[in-house]
């Protein structure tokens, strides 16, 4: 009986398994990187090498199975950001909520990626990372400081969190989990 | 699983008339590509594409930077998936695009995780990728991880990583050299394929420090390699060190032990290798060389044909020089002569050739007529070729090479073949007197039916010269004349010359020669009706006069007097005018470079081409020249002309060179000088020759040239008067003359000149400058005929030389003698050698010398000298000559 029960839960599982392509894009250290491994195993390291290129990760939560790209941040990556953000579920655009002279870059290049057609009516997630450091900026004042009220074509979203100690992370992910599309 | 196998059966079956790729359009592939961005990817799917696009790739079909572009992001969105045989896929992809830098670079994060995953193939693969991809400043990133891999138990990941080590190493040599320590561990590693890499990769890395090379080999050699393809690789490092160390190894010779014990290999590679490693090591012996022999001639009777091929292929190399070597494995190469892979059986021929001797000759001939059949015309002038110098070595096997000859030349065949055997004949016909006429009968036989109109005139032409010397020149004539009925034009015409010399050599063919060329004269091509009329003109004219006879033979045999070179020079220069074109005004010197070229030594003439000109001819020239001075009219007959001895560096301002015109009681001098300068003209130049080291010579004429222009050879005369017969003597040279300004512009001369002088190098008459290079085809014949009565013997100690060689062509030189039957060459390493030489001394004495030559371990070098000669006083000549020599 237990066999039957198994197949029954793998056949469910075909049927109602609901996956997700996640790209993740910003400035280099604005903690990308560390925003998937906290998803993926809710670990946190402080000693980071930059992405090269980019990092394919693939998470489940529940019964979502979410493809995560996270690309890197370098200026030589940027232009390469458009062509893994076609198509996805949406979009999470991480910014360092406490480096503010990067503030104004992280904007622009923001803009440019929204302003490319392939990308259009794809839903924005702006996440306002460190905010366990004192000087990081409020939610009000990055959105303003990005930008975002003046982006009318798709649904945007913005929460503060820190990956180091894993605050607004759950609220990340009930986000993602609502906006994943059914497969099949 | 099941899939690829049957997959992999197709193929082989399929491979000879059908590719599964056959007729696929990149425009349409690189449409499929577009599943690479599905969201669900279907792996096999996206795996065949991928094999389609690698197909077009390899097919030469070029993609352009957009779609590379499009392609290459494309693909690497395939890292999402797990599958083992679609990551392959993926990898091969990325290093066929070879997208440019900045983009390549997108997967540098994902490569360095394979490089870093529990999945071995994604390690070396991972590896090869990053190290194609990679610049100096990621490899410093990634040089701890390639370390470990050189390292890693799996011997995929450690091959891929030493084979990256290898191609990194023209990058960044400095980076590479660090890892000599993982890659001798990786050289003691139990996996074939590691091991092998890791020795390509270690010698590389030390290939410029010999001595480390040397150490490495030499702990090498005392057997850790176990894989056979780093074996081979240690025998060809071996035999470099070998090779380097030069000949000073003595007593222990551990790496030439090492070749040797290689031959007791079990891996046929390793024995092969070692075995054309010893015969390619310089200065072999024979007793070094037997082994080697014996595994290749084991290898000859294998079944494999590769192993066939090999063997036979480095058999062929070792009989150019040595073989007497060879000779063991004939029996086992002849029956390689029908082996069914033409390549073989080729090399198998042109070694027994070289090796045969003269009793194997027939019956090798007879194995090669049923073999030329099915061979392409190429490896067919290769066996003609080898069977003109056989024919060459053993004259008196001429019978049933030439039957070999006439017979090839009548099957189907393209010009250069044709021309070859044609050569050839040509060649036996001249040097072996007995193959003459039936040499000739073969060639009449060819053009009867002979396609190409070059090969029919030379064959005219040559059969002119040659055949009313023979016994019967009437039967010639039906031949030559069945040309003027039937061929084009041009042979028409040569045939009309060649009937015109049998008319003016054999009197009792005259009246019918008439009636023959009168019918040509209603010829349809007027080059033939011209022929025609001269020549019936000519040879009517004979007879009234006794001396147009001579006349009319040096018209018809004589060759042009003028080079042609110079001729069409002149022609060009001609303007029509009132003045007839003066073929004398034709400068007859040929410029003192290109002169020496063509006397250059080892340049025989061989086949028609060659034929009329060769040696005679510029001795002839110089005779007309020198019996056209009056001062020198007297002389008596030239006996000898020497090649150009050059007086002068090249390259500088005026160049000259000096022939020595030996007669029997004068030497005269001719200088050919060559202005280099456009801004001179040179007046009044003449040779001041000092003999004051040359006592028997006294100075007798000088006839100075008027002038020299610049770039136009001119020459300059000075004749001594000797005693009879030998005498020596050294002469300093001075060029003087009077030097005027040209202005270039205008080519006018100054009026006002200066005396100058030049200073030139000095000149010797030597023992060579009496001595004729006259070669006899049989020498123990002639040896035998020529009698004792006149033998001197004695023997000589010649010192300390470099070699035997050495020694054989100094004598060699001295005497000036022509060496008979290939005996000037001494084989390597040998301490004895005989050499055979004949000539004709001044005063047309025939000489035959035989030298025999021994070499001790000191190098100390003696000769037994032997001369026989038709003249008692002139053996004795040649002995007082090398004694002072």
């Amino acid at each position: 009986m237990g066999l039957w029960e198994s197949f029954l839960n793998w056949l469910r599982s075909l049927f109602f398994k609901q996956e997700m392509e996640l790209s993740l894009v910003g400035l280099q250290n604005a903690g990308k990187t560390s925003l998937v491994n906290v998803i993926a195993t809710g670990g946190y390291s402080e000693d980071m090498i930059p992405t090269v290129g980019f990092n394919m990760r693939k998470v489940t939560k529940g019964s979502v199975t979410i493809k995560l790209w996270d690309l890197g941040g370098q200026r030589r990556f940027r232009s390469m950001w458009e062509r893994y953000c076609r198509g996805v579920s949406a979009i999470l655009y991480v910014v360092d909520a406490a480096d503010r002279d990067g503030i104004p870059i992280s904007r622009s290049e923001l803009h440019d990626l929204l302003s490319k057609h392939t990308l259009s009516g794809i839903p924005l997630l702006v996440l306002g990372n460190k905010i366990d450091k004192s000087e990081a900026l409020s939610k009000q004042a990055l959105v303003d400081q990005l930008g975002l009220e003046q982006i009318k074509d798709r649904e945007v979203c913005c929460y503060m969190i820190s990956c180091k100690d894993s605050v607004n992370i759950d609220v990340v992910i009930d986000w993602l989990i609502k906006h994943s599309k059914t497969a099949k | 699983m099941a899939q690829p196998l049957v997959k992999k059966d197709d193929d082989r079956d399929d491979e000879a008339e059908y590719s599964p790729f056959l007729g696929i359009e990149k425009g349409a592939v690189l449409q499929e590509a577009r599943v690479f961005n599905d969201p669900q990817l279907d792996p096999r799917r996206c795996s065949q594409v991928i094999t389609k696009l690698l197909y077009l790739l390899n097919q030469g079909e070029t993609f352009t930077k957009i779609e590379a572009t499009e392609v290459f992001f494309a693909v690497t969105k395939l890292f999402q998936s797990r599958d083992i045989g679609l990551r392959r896929m993926v990898y091969l992809m990325i290093k066929e695009l070879s997208p440019s830098a900045d983009e390549v670079i997108i997967v540098t994060s994902s490569l360095m995780k394979d490089m870093n995953s529990k999945t071995d193939m994604y390690r070396a693969n991972a590896i090869r990728v990053l190290c194609r991809i990679t610049d100096g400043t990621l490899l410093t990133q990634i040089e701890r991880y390639l370390k470990q891999a050189i390292v890693d138990k799996n011997p995929v990941v450690a091959s891929a990583a030493l084979v990256s080590g290898i191609h990194l190493l023209q990058t960044n040599p400095e980076i590479v050299k660090r890892w000599s320590n993982e890659v001798q561990e990786a050289v003691q590693s139990r996996a074939a394929l590691v091991q092998f890499h890791a020795l390509a990769l270690l010698h590389q890395i030390r290939q410029n420090d010999r001595l480390a090379v040397s150490k490495l080999v030499t702990s090498l050699t005392r057997g850790t390699v176990r894989s056979p393809l780093a074996q081979c690789l240690l025998i060809r490092y071996a035999s470099q060190v070998i090779h380097e160390s030069g000949n000073t190894q003595t007593g222990e010779r551990p790496f030439y032990d090492y070749l040797e014990s290689c031959l007791r290999h079990k891996a046929e590679m390793v024995i092969f290798e070692a075995a054309r490693a010893i015969t390619e090591l310089s200065g072999v012996t024979s007793r070094e060389l037997t082994p080697a022999i014996t595994v290749l001639q084991l290898f000859l009777s294998s079944s494999k044909p590769v192993l066939r091929f090999a063997a036979v292929r480095t058999l062929n190399k070792v009989a150019m020089t040595h073989p007497m070597a060879v000779t063991n494995c004939n029996i086992d190469m002849e029956s390689l002569i029908s082996d069914q892979n033409r390549s073989i059986a080729t090399l198998a021929i042109t070694t027994l050739l070289k090796t045969g001797n003269e009793s194997s000759v027939d019956r090798l001939m007879k194995q090669i007529t049923n073999f030329m059949s099915d061979i392409a015309d190429e490896f067919k002038i290769v066996v003609v070729e080898a069977i003109r110098s056989l024919c060459l070595k053993f004259p008196l096997k001429y019978r049933s090479l030439m039957n070999f000859l006439s017979n090839i030349l009548r099957e189907e065949g393209g010009f250069e073949y044709k021309k070859a055997i044609v050569d050839s004949i040509v060649l036996l016909i001249r040097d072996i007197p007995d193959a003459n006429e039936s040499g000739l009968f073969h060639l009449c036989e060819f053009i009867e039916d002979c396609e190409f109109t070059y090969l029919s005139t030379q064959i005219l032409h040559f059969l002119g010269n040659e055949g009313p010397k023979t016994s019967d020149p009437s039967k010639y004539i039906r031949y030559i004349y069945n040309r003027v009925i039937l061929e084009n034009a041009t042979v028409r015409a040569s045939a009309v010359s060649t009937l015109a010399k049998f008319g003016a050599m054999v009197d009792s063919l005259k009246p019918r020669i008439f009636v023959l060329l009168r019918r040509c004269l209603f010829d349809s091509d007027d080059e033939v009706r011209d022929r025609a009329t001269l020549y019936l003109n000519m040879l009517a004219g004979d007879g009234i006069v006794s001396e147009t006879g001579k006349d009319v033979k040096e018209f018809l045999f004589g060759s042009l007097n003028v080079p042609l070179g110079n001729l069409e020079t002149s022609l060009k220069n001609y303007e029509p005018s009132e003045e007839p074109f003066d073929i004398n005004s034709v400068p007859k010197d040929v410029k003192a470079q290109p002169l020496a070229e063509k006397k250059a030594p080892g340049k025989k003439p061989t086949g028609l081409g060659a034929a009329p000109t060769g040696p005679t001819s510029t001795v002839d020239a110089y005779e007309k020249l020198l019996s056209s001075i009056p001062e020198f009219a007297g002389f008596g007959k030239l006996f000898k002309s020497s090649a150009p001895v050059e007086l002068t560096e090249a390259e500088t301002e005026y160049a000259v060179n000096v022939v020595k015109h030996i007669y029997d009681g004068h030497v005269v001098f001719q200088y050919n000088c060559t202005n280099t300068v456009p801004e001179q003209l040179l007046e009044n130049v003449s040779v001041v020759v000092d003999a004051s080291e040359a006592e028997e010579f006294s100075e007798v004429v000088s006839k100075h040239l008027r002038s020299l222009p610049y770039d136009s050879p001119g020459q300059t005369f000075v004749a001594f008067e000797k005693p009879e017969g030998v005498a020596f003597g050294k002469f300093s040279n001075v060029l003087r003359f009077i030097v005027k300004e040209v202005d270039t512009s205008t080519g006018e001369a100054e009026e006002e000149g200066v005396e100058d002088e030049y200073q030139l190098e000095d000149l010797d008459v030597v023992a060579a400058d009496y001595m004729l290079k006259v070669g006899v085809s049989n020498f123990k014949n002639a040896w035998d005929s020529m009698g004792d009565d006149c033998e001197r013997v004695d023997e000589y100690g010649l010192g300390v030389r470099e070699s035997l060689a050495e020694a054989v062509n100094a004598v060699i030189n001295i005497l000036g003698m022509q060496p008979c039957e290939g005996t000037e060459v001494v084989p390597s390493n040998s301490r004895s050698h005989t050499c055979l030489l004949s000539g004709v001394f001044i005063g047309n004495v025939k000489v035959l010398v035989r030298l025999s030559f021994g070499i001790d371990g000191p190098k100390q070098v003696a000769m037994k000298l032997a001369v026989r000669s038709e003249d008692p006083a002139v053996s004795d000549t040649i002995h007082e000559i090398v004694a002072s020599g």
